[in-house]
This record gives C-alpha cells, sequence and structure tokens, in this order.
C-alpha cells in the first residue's frame, strides 16, 4: 500500500514539475502583453473585442495554476483541470490554423517561440495533455490510498 | 467535485483580479479593446507613408500611371490579382529570385501602388518602407488590399 503511495506520488510530482515549469512561462507572456495579444490575435478565433481582454487574461490563469499546484496542496485537482482545459484548447486553436495553413509563429512560450505552427505543436500539447491526465489520476489514487 | 469546481472558480476569480491589477500598472500596459483592423494603417501614418483606399486606386489603375504591386505569396498572387500587377513577395523581398523584379521596379521612376491581402496585413506596408529605402520615391500604399477590391468589384486577373 505504502510503496504503491509512493509510486503515485512520485508519478505526480514529475508530471506536475513538468506541467508548472511548462505555464510559468506564463510570465514572459504577463511581461510582453502586446506580444502575446498579436500572437492571440494571429489565431483569429475570437471576436476582436475579445483580444486583448484575452492577452492580459491568460497568462495570469496560467502563471496563479501553475503556483497552485506546486504550492497550494488544497487546489492542486483544480489547478489541473484549469491545465487541461487550457492545453485542450490551445491545441484545437493550434489544429484550426494548420488546418487553415497558417504558417505564423505559435507564441505559445511567449515572444521567442516563433517556429511556424505545425504537427510538432499537436502533439507537444498532447503529450502535455497525457501528462495532465496523468498527474490527475495519480492525485485521486494518492487520495483513496490515504483513507 | 464540488469543492474542485469551487475551487477553479477561485483560481479563475484570482487571476482575473491580478491580470486586471497588473495591466493598470503594468509599464507596457495595453488597451482592455484595440480595433486592430486599423493598426497597419495607424502604423503607416506614423511612418508618413501615403495611404490610399479603394476609389483612389481604382482611379489609378484606370489612368495606367501607376504600377501594382502584390506583396502577398506567390501562391496567392496565382489565385487572383489586381490585372498587371507585379508579384514581389514581401516574405522573399531579399531572395535571389526576386532580385531582378525589385531592380525593375526601383529603375522604373514609376508611381508603385502596393497591396497585400486585406487592411489587417502588414507585409504591404512593410514592402513599401523596404522599396522607399532603396530609393523609390514615389510608393503608396493600397490600404483595402486584394480582398478589399475584389469586394468592391475592381477587376481580377487569374
Amino acid at each position: 500500500m505504502s510503496r504503491q503511495r509512493t509510486i503515485y506520488g512520485i508519478t505526480f510530482w514529475i508530471a506536475a514539475l513538468i506541467l508548472a515549469a511548462t505555464f510559468f512561462v506564463g510570465t514572459s507572456k504577463i511581461a510582453n502583453p502586446a506580444d502575446f495579444a498579436e500572437t492571440v490575435y494571429r489565431f483569429q478565433l475570437l471576436p476582436e473585442v475579445f483580444v486583448n481582454l484575452v492577452a492580459i487574461y491568460l497568462p495570469w490563469v496560467e502563471v496563479v495554476s501553475a503556483v497552485c499546484l506546486l504550492f497550494v496542496p488544497r487546489f492542486r485537482t483544480a489547478a489541473l483541470w484549469i491545465l487541461l482545459l487550457l492545453l485542450i484548447g490551445f491545441t484545437i486553436g493550434i489544429g484550426i490554423n494548420i488546418a487553415r495553413g497558417a504558417d505564423f509563429g505559435c507564441g505559445c512560450f511567449g515572444r521567442n517561440d516563433d517556429a511556424p505552427l505545425s504537427m510538432f505543436h499537436v502533439f507537444r500539447n498532447s503529450g502535455l495533455i497525457a501528462l495532465t491526465l496523468i498527474a490527475l489520476i495519480c492525485k485521486r489514487k494518492i487520495g483513496r490510498l490515504s483513507k | 467535485m464540488k469543492t474542485t469546481v469551487k475551487n477553479i472558480g477561485i483560481i479563475l476569480l484570482v487571476s482575473a483580479v491580478l491580470a486586471g491589477v497588473a495591466n493598470c500598472v503594468h509599464p507596457r500596459k495595453i488597451p482592455w479593446v484595440q480595433k486592430r483592423s486599423d493598426q497597419v494603417e495607424i502604423r503607416a501614418k506614423e511612418q508618413n507613408q501615403k495611404i490610399i483606399g479603394f476609389a483612389q486606386a481604382q482611379e489609378k489603375f484606370r489612368a495606367l500611371n501607376a504600377l501594382f504591386v502584390d506583396a502577398r505569396t506567390a501562391e496567392e498572387f496565382a489565385k487572383g490579382h489586381i490585372p498587371g500587377s507585379v508579384s514581389l513577395p514581401f516574405a522573399h523581398f531579399n531572395g535571389e529570385e526576386y532580385f531582378m523584379t525589385t531592380f525593375d521596379l526601383v529603375d522604373s521612376g514609376k508611381e508603385l501602388v502596393i497591396y497585400c491581402s486585406s487592411r489587417e496585413c502588414d507585409d504591404g506596408r512593410l514592402l513599401a518602407a523596404e522599396l522607399e529605402m532603396l530609393g523609390c520615391t514615389n510608393v503608396i500604399l493600397f490600404i483595402d488590399g486584394f480582398d478589399g477590391w475584389e469586394k468592391e468589384g475592381g477587376e481580377v486577373e487569374k
């Protein structure tokens, strides 16, 4: 029982650390909101009126969720759900733009992430989605084993 | 499950407050709402570039006294363009294949009307700026671009 709990615990923390590191990159979007707003606009998925609002808000959701995932045990599950929904949303957005033939930079990790959109981005996000699901499962298993 | 939903709400709310406060005090803050379709025009005006809309572009087209330059990709150009226009994709501006085209344009001494796909496309403005830097003195940006031209019923060549 204890060994199982340790395995789930280690797996959870590996996944959580990778996810948190990935989403802490949101800080570069916070530092350069105009660049990120340009990225959001290029995706052509939102009405113009929402572009800046999303560009201002989304990086904070990423960073606050990453902080909660690492440092606030009570909010870990909620943070994982938010990250999962964000990743699914990003992946759909990238997929739609690849299908449209768009070749602009992803901007997923701020201004330096300017490699043109490709299936690599979809696979990378799919990996992160899998990691989030693993973290959620481990979290649930740990909770059950603790009871 | 109920607790998780409540916690999701708290995270989203805290993020909203932080985002709101941060954007008020940010040294590089952006407007909450911004009309982006005007951005190219604003930048062009800041750089004192000459800008024309469809009506003036149509006049110049009919008068045959200007050379139209298409800044879109070669593929887009092939699908349709303003009759008589020259393809000079901004993305390949420094490429060898367009060296002679660029040279001929600079050398033509004609008025050059640069256009891109739409009002939101920045390539036309950037190409106009490059041509001005190469010595073209009579460069005009047709701000509505090919989409605007087509929408207003301008002639299209394929």
